[in-house]
């Protein structure tokens, strides 16, 4: 569809420079501001024939890629890095306050603490539980937020709200927004790539990489270390002589219709999206190609396994963990890493929903999420690119301080929880926000998911007011209608 | 610089002033009455209304209509837009070689009297009424019985149902005699995880009344009604007390199975059946032994039993002993991984509350399977039990003391792994003391189970009598012939008593509604009776006026003959799919945050002119197709393009890409694979688990079943699927009034490499050859009439038989199949 020039309502009101081709800080700010002021809404511009171009910017990012790491199952904020001594020392008594509290399961039994003990870590001294050591030992880098609230406690419209800012199915997901706002520097990749949890997909499937009311061009493209991209080989019986020789017949049949058709640039973002599938054809197997990883890497993100069940997840995990890593060095803007899956067990067996029997799952999750991240972490920095890789820790809500009446776990709970960030922008060894004594409600710097959201728009040099897409008679928003940067997490 | 996709490309400029001022866009133009403007005088004086207001307004740039497209193109044209498929290459030589002039009208007459018209329109409004046949969120259950109201819009645009019947049968069908069309209501998401959480719950049922209510607003009126749930609409007069009149008109809808009735034939053959099988058990009856699974009264009937959780709830009873009977199994010995007895909120059948299990027999040898696995509290197939007899065993489990039970919960694996020796006859019986059994729960309650199944049960009738006789031998025949008699009666009983069932809206007497504060469920204010909007004629029902007749009035104030919105609407909706692009370009939204019309005369033109035809949308769709607009040839012109590059104005026919539904349709008919099987239960792409949560595994193989066209293909929220769903096909989570065109190269991988593709490729190569025999020549010929409707040039018939002599006939159809050409309409 060519862009109506004669009929200003279908105008964006400011365009943008497109490909400038210079560097990120070097993007000039000038003339940002829309007609109707500083806050109007802003849309970006896209080339059909490349839709994954560099797009500027609003303001001067301070990261350039982005990696989330998504629990499915909802982790619990009180086994794992927020620290309550006051629910060790009241441990078997009642939670205060909430006689006969009702949550997504039913009825509540006594405060429990946590079956792993918390020890200070690093130079921050920040307290993390033995759970998760190898995280612990990277406290230093982390940027906790303990004061994390969400509105919904189950886990479909959980996984919804955190990846798309919405409960509902059909919105468009973080790397969507990122990837329309900002496009790719590499041109071979997707631009956003969602890697699925070695046991299967998460609870609520592709809605968290949708791209929602979106155009189909910034979907997650979604494959792991194990499982390559669908339809991306050649098919198994037409050679690669076959395949050129049809290919090549192809590309003449279209710039032949093309002729009768000069001006009409859909036809040639076409001819140009399959040059584009050719070189992605032969990019996707390389960065998936892991033959090639040092030993000495392998052992950093723990990705050989000592042969035991948990062993083997953890390996396919951490070489998921190298692929997000791989990704991000090619220029992929917006990484989706998943770890749990309701594939293969819900209810605490393949996530993190410890209902039931939290000590002996989250006994195997842990080791699984442990030293892969860990690994990535340091690896990111290694090599130099968590300067400018922002990473995202995140899960669905959070868990009780309680253990549910007649079982040996925690019931869903969405009033507090913790997520971290690390890398660019952010501070390190820092600690936003608290919950209650008991971690139960967060009470400190409260921080919604749609101030995470904000905040990670944000680093990104992107204003969370004004990234819209018009859909259904609204201008749509990753933030809905609230959101606020959350200044205190910035480095 | 161009954009991506029409939504990007049609999008409004940001809207001007938001306002919380209550007369908000009362003087916005849509909502004024539908004028008569008169008919601009053109020159060349055009004989089709529409032609003269487009020239007109042409005319003001300098600009004026194209030349009519060929008419190899325009059958085409006509094809894909109406129908969804090609014309076959005897249709275009029929059409081209007819020189009547009356020929193209015709042929449009030929084209909406076709039944393909309905499948390719009815894709359109159910994009609108965002439906689809799961659930969504993480349960995503399949609605097995939603294709009822997809076969009703289909059948709705094939028999060009008035538009105005067609809103009040969405809305209140259950009053007007077409149950199924209140599928409409519940075509949305709906999340089933019950909880008893009661904000949860409170959250749950205001969002699914949300949807319903933005989806009529939205749908029907073009208005974005759902804004005003949090605070009164800031671009149109909406307040938010209208919103809550409004949710207070669907208050009593839910989601749910609807019974349709029984049509009259089969009641009467059932009643037949049931005489007859009356007559039969009296003969039978002296064979008769006790049976051993009689459903306690009262019980409805439930689902079939599941792998990964069956829940049994009864009038609360006073037990020590609950036992469950097993009489067959859907293979082998039967497993029980935990049998939970509730009595309140507490499960006392857990060892930990006392309780000891006995069993008829183990399955030995197995540390995982033992009896005491059937209440440790630990769940799936490591901690579970298994009988040693094919096909049954009991269980039974004895309390500490006798409690008060209302709830048994039980399954094969709770973890949805291991997939057999489910349980499908059963029954399940308490007691205080032994011998004063009482059935609590039977699979007699439940469908039957889908799949095959070993039975251990006894038989129902014996004929082994103990002293056999001369008379006896001939009467136990006689006996045996009477019970296969009746066993075939069964059979056809139990298929006419399926009564034919639709998933769509099911109704009860609200209780009152009241305003949420900023659309809190937890902060409920002031009592809102259920209402109309404001803007238009507003009606205000009684707090307590009736459910269904809430519904029906709200129907007809929408399609009141003079609201300003409802004819507007529909009318550019249907402008929309005939040319890509509406006149308002915004179809969803006729606000003050929408486009303006282009053409706002012939907009109420089209509008009145639609009401004063009944509401007829075939009689506006031939006007449109037969005007000399829609026939333009789709050729550029550089100075065309410079002034109007997004052909607004109508200075040429624009080509587009198809929409996925259409790029498959048309690929199965040019392979000549399409089965034109209509209506009727959908078919799969994914093959679909059964566990709590589905999941849904993308199928690799197509049969004839999967070659119906894709509006038969079940609609599955949040699960793609893998070739077609790049093509912006939306997956029903959210209203669709528009398609978006990106163009990506996951669509190319998708097109080039997809087994789907290349299965097509190489049936559409037989046949070719079937049809043009196995001269190169002459196949290629073939292949570009039936892929373009025309005949190939020189230079590309050379090309093509090149190709096909050094690497054969499926590797020209796949490039023909993933060429712009074929992809896009002309």
């Amino acid at each position: 569809m060519i862009l109506p020039q004669s009929d200003n309502s279908f105008l964006p009101r400011r365009r943008f420079l497109v490909d400038t081709g210079m560097g990120l800080g070097a993007i000039a700010l000038r003339s940002l501001q829309g007609p109707q002021g500083p806050k109007s809404p802003i849309r970006p511009t896209i080339d059909p024939g490349h839709p994954y171009a560099p797009r500027p910017p609003h303001a001067v990012p301070r990261a350039k890629n982005v990696v989330v790491i998504f629990c499915s199952g909802a982790v619990s904020q009180l086994d794992t890095f927020d620290y309550k001594p006051e629910l060790i020392r009241r441990h078997g008594q009642a939670l205060p306050g909430h006689d006969n509290l009702v949550t997504f399961q039913g009825k509540q039994g006594a405060l429990t603490k946590s079956p792993w003990a918390f020890r200070q870590r690093g130079q921050s001294g920040k307290w993390t539980s033995d759970l998760m050591p190898h995280l612990g030992a990277v406290a230093d880098k982390l940027c906790f937020v303990h004061s994390m609230r969400g509105t919904t406690n189950t886990h479909g419209p959980g996984e919804n709200f955190m990846s798309t800012g919405s409960a509902l199915d059909g919105f468009p997901s973080m790397g969507a927004w990122a990837t329309y706002a900002l496009g790719s520097v590499d041109q071979d990749l997707p631009a956003y790539v969602a890697i699925p949890d070695p046991r299967g997909k998460p609870q609520s499937s592709a809605n968290n990489w949708s791209p929602g009311f979106l155009p189909a061009a910034f979907q997650g493209t979604d494959f792991n270390a194990t499982n390559p991209i669908r339809n991306l080989a050649r098919p198994a019986g037409i050679t690669a002589a076959n395949d050129a020789k049809s290919r090549e017949f192809l590309q003449r049949l279209n710039r032949r219709h093309a002729q009768g058709f000069e001006g009409d640039t859909e036809l040639a973002a076409r001819i140009a999206s399959h040059e584009l599938a050719a070189r992605m054809q032969l990019a996707v197997p390389e960065v998936a190609d892991l033959s090639n990883e040092p030993e000495h890497i392998l052992k950093l993100y723990g990705a050989v396994t000592d042969g035991s069940k948990t062993g083997d997840v953890r390996a396919a995990y951490a070489r998921n963990c190298i692929l997000a890593r791989r990704l991000v060095e090619r220029g992929v803007r917006f990484v989706q890493l998943f770890n749990g899956s309701y594939q293969t067990g819900g209810e605490g067996v393949s996530n993190w929903d410890g209902h039931k029997d939290l000590y002996n799952q989250y006994s195997r999750h842990g080791q699984v999420l442990d030293q892969p991240t860990a690994g990535l972490l340091r690896d990111l920095e290694q090599r130099g690119l968590l300067a400018d890789t922002l990473v995202v820790w995140c899960t669905e809500f959070g868990r009780m301080p309680t253990f549910q009446v007649g079982a040996q776990g925690r019931d869903h709970n969405p009033n507090g929880f913790t997520c971290w960030l690390a890398g660019a922008g952010v501070k390190h060894g820092y600690s936003h926000g608290a919950t209650d004594e008991f971690g139960y409600e967060a009470i400190e710097d409260v921080v919604t998911v749609h101030d995470f959201h904000a905040t990670i728009l944000h680093l990104l040099g992107l204003d969370h007011l004004r990234l819209t897409y018009y859909h259904n008679g609204l201008e749509r928003r990753l933030t809905d209608v609230a959101g606020e940067v959350v200044r205190g997490v910035l480095a | 610089m161009v954009m991506v996709g029409m939504v990007l490309s049609t999008a409004p400029a940001y809207a001007q002033h938001a306002s919380d001022d209550r007369e908000a866009g009362k003087g916005h133009w849509s909502l004024q009455p539908v004028k008569q403007p008169s008919i601009p005088v053109t020159k060349p004086a055009r004989s089709n209304p529409i032609d003269a207001f487009v020239q007109a307004a042409l005319a003001v740039k300098g600009m004026t209509l194209s030349r009519a497209a060929q008419p190899a193109t325009l059958i085409r044209r006509l094809y894909l837009v109406m129908l969804g498929v090609p014309p076959s290459p005897e249709e275009v030589a029929a059409f081209v070689a007819d020189q009547a002039p009356d020929a193209f009208e015709r042929l449009v007459d030929a084209v909406l009297a076709d039944s393909r018209y309905g499948e390719r329109w009815a894709r359109h409004w159910l994009d609108v009424v965002r439906f689809a046949e799961s659930d969504g969120f993480e349960t995503n259950h399949q609605r097995p019985n939603a294709w009822r109201y997809r076969d009703y819009v289909i059948n709705a645009f094939n028999a060009d149902k008035p538009y105005d019947l067609f809103v009040r049968e969405q809305l209140a069908g259950d009053a007007l005699g077409a149950d199924v069309a209140t599928g409409f209501l519940v075509a949305g998401q709906v999340d089933i995880v019950g909880s008893p959480d009661p904000v949860l719950t409170a959250q749950q049922r205001a969002d699914q009344l949300d949807d319903i209510v933005a989806t009529t607003g939205s749908a029907f009126l073009g208005l974005t009604v759902g804004c005003a749930r949090c605070h009164s609409h800031k671009f149109d007069p909406i307040q938010q007390r209208e919103y809550y009149a409004l949710t207070a008109v669907f208050a009593g809808v839910r989601h749910g199975e609807r019974d349709l009735p029984m049509p009259p034939e089969q009641a009467a053959e059932l009643a037949r059946v049931d005489a007859s099988l009356a007559v039969l058990d009296q003969h039978l009856a002296p064979f008769a032994v006790p049976a051993p699974d009689s459903p306690p009264a009262g019980m409805t009937q439930r689902p079939a039993v599941e792998f990964a959780r069956n829940e049994e709830q009864f009038a609360p009873v006073v037990a020590k002993i609950v036992r469950m009977t097993i009489f067959a199994t859907s293979k082998g010995e039967p497993c029980i991984d935990e049998l939970e007895v509730w009595a309140g909120d507490r499960n006392v059948a857990l060892a930990s509350n006392g309780a000891t299990a006995t069993v008829s027999s183990t399955l030995p040898g197995y540390d995982i399977h033992k009896p005491e696995h059937i209440h440790d509290g630990l769940v799936g197939n490591q901690y579970s039990w298994i009988s040693n007899e094919v096909g049954g065993g009991w269980l039974q489990l004895e309390f500490a003391q006798p409690e008060r039970i209302d709830r048994i919960v039980w399954a094969r694996d709770r973890n949805s792994v291991v997939r057999d020796r489910l349980a499908v006859s059963y029954r399940i019986e308490a007691a205080v003391r032994a011998n004063q059994w009482q059935v609590i729960a039977s699979s007699a309650a439940r469908t039957a189970f889908a799949g095959a199944i070993q039975s251990h049960a006894a038989p129902t009738y014996r004929f082994d009598a103990a002293q056999p006789s001369e008379g006896a031998t001939s009467r136990l025949e006689q006996g045996r012939a009477l019970l296969s008699e009746r066993r075939t009666l069964e059979r056809e009983r139990a298929d006419l008593m399926q009564s034919p069932r639709a998933y769509a809206g099911t109704f009860t007497q609200p209780g009152p509604v009241h305003l949420l504060r900023r659309g809190d469920p937890m902060q409920p204010a002031e009592q809102v009776a259920p209402g109309t909007l404001a803007l238009f004629r507003p009606i205000e029902f009684r707090n307590d006026a009736p459910e269904q007749q809430r519904r029906l009035q709200l129907a007809n104030w929408i399609v009141d003959a003079d609201h300003p919105l409802t004819a507007r609407v529909l009318v550019n909706r249907i402008w929309q799919h005939q040319f890509g692009i509406g006149i308002v370009s915004t179809p969803s939204d006729f606000g003050g945050n929408g486009a303006p019309p282009s053409h706002p005369e012939l907009l109420d033109w089209l509008a009145q002119e639609f009401v004063a035809n009944g509401w007829s949308i075939k009689a506006l769709q031939r006007l449109i197709l037969t005007s000399a607009t829609w026939r333009q040839a789709s050729t550029p012109l550089d100075s065309a393009l410079r002034i109007d590059g997004g052909n607004r104005l109508l200075w040429r026919f624009a080509p587009r890409r198809l929409a996925a539904e259409a790029i498959r349709d048309c690929m199965l008919a040019v392979s000549g694979e399409l089965n034109q099987a209509a209506g009727g239960p959908s078919f799969a792409l994914h093959d679909i688990g059964s566990e709590y949560v589905r999941h849904y595994r993308p199928k690799e193989e197509f049969g004839p079943d999967e070659s119906r066209r894709m509006i038969y293909a079940l609609k599955v929220r949040t699960e793609p699927d893998v070739v077609f769903t790049a093509f912006d096909c939306p997956d029903g989570s959210l209203t669709m009034p528009q398609r978006g065109l990106s163009t990506t190269p996951l669509q190319s991988l998708n097109l080039w490499n997809s087994k789907f593709i290349l299965q097509q490729a190489s049936a559409m190569a037989l046949r070719l050859v079937r049809e043009a025999g196995d001269e190169h020549a002459a196949t290629v010929v073939r292949a570009w009439q039936l892929v373009y409707q025309r005949a190939p040039t020189l230079d590309e018939r050379d090309d093509a038989v090149a190709l096909v002599q050094s690497h054969g006939l499926p590797a020209l159809c796949r490039a023909l199949l993933n060429s712009n050409e074929f992809l896009f309409l002309p």
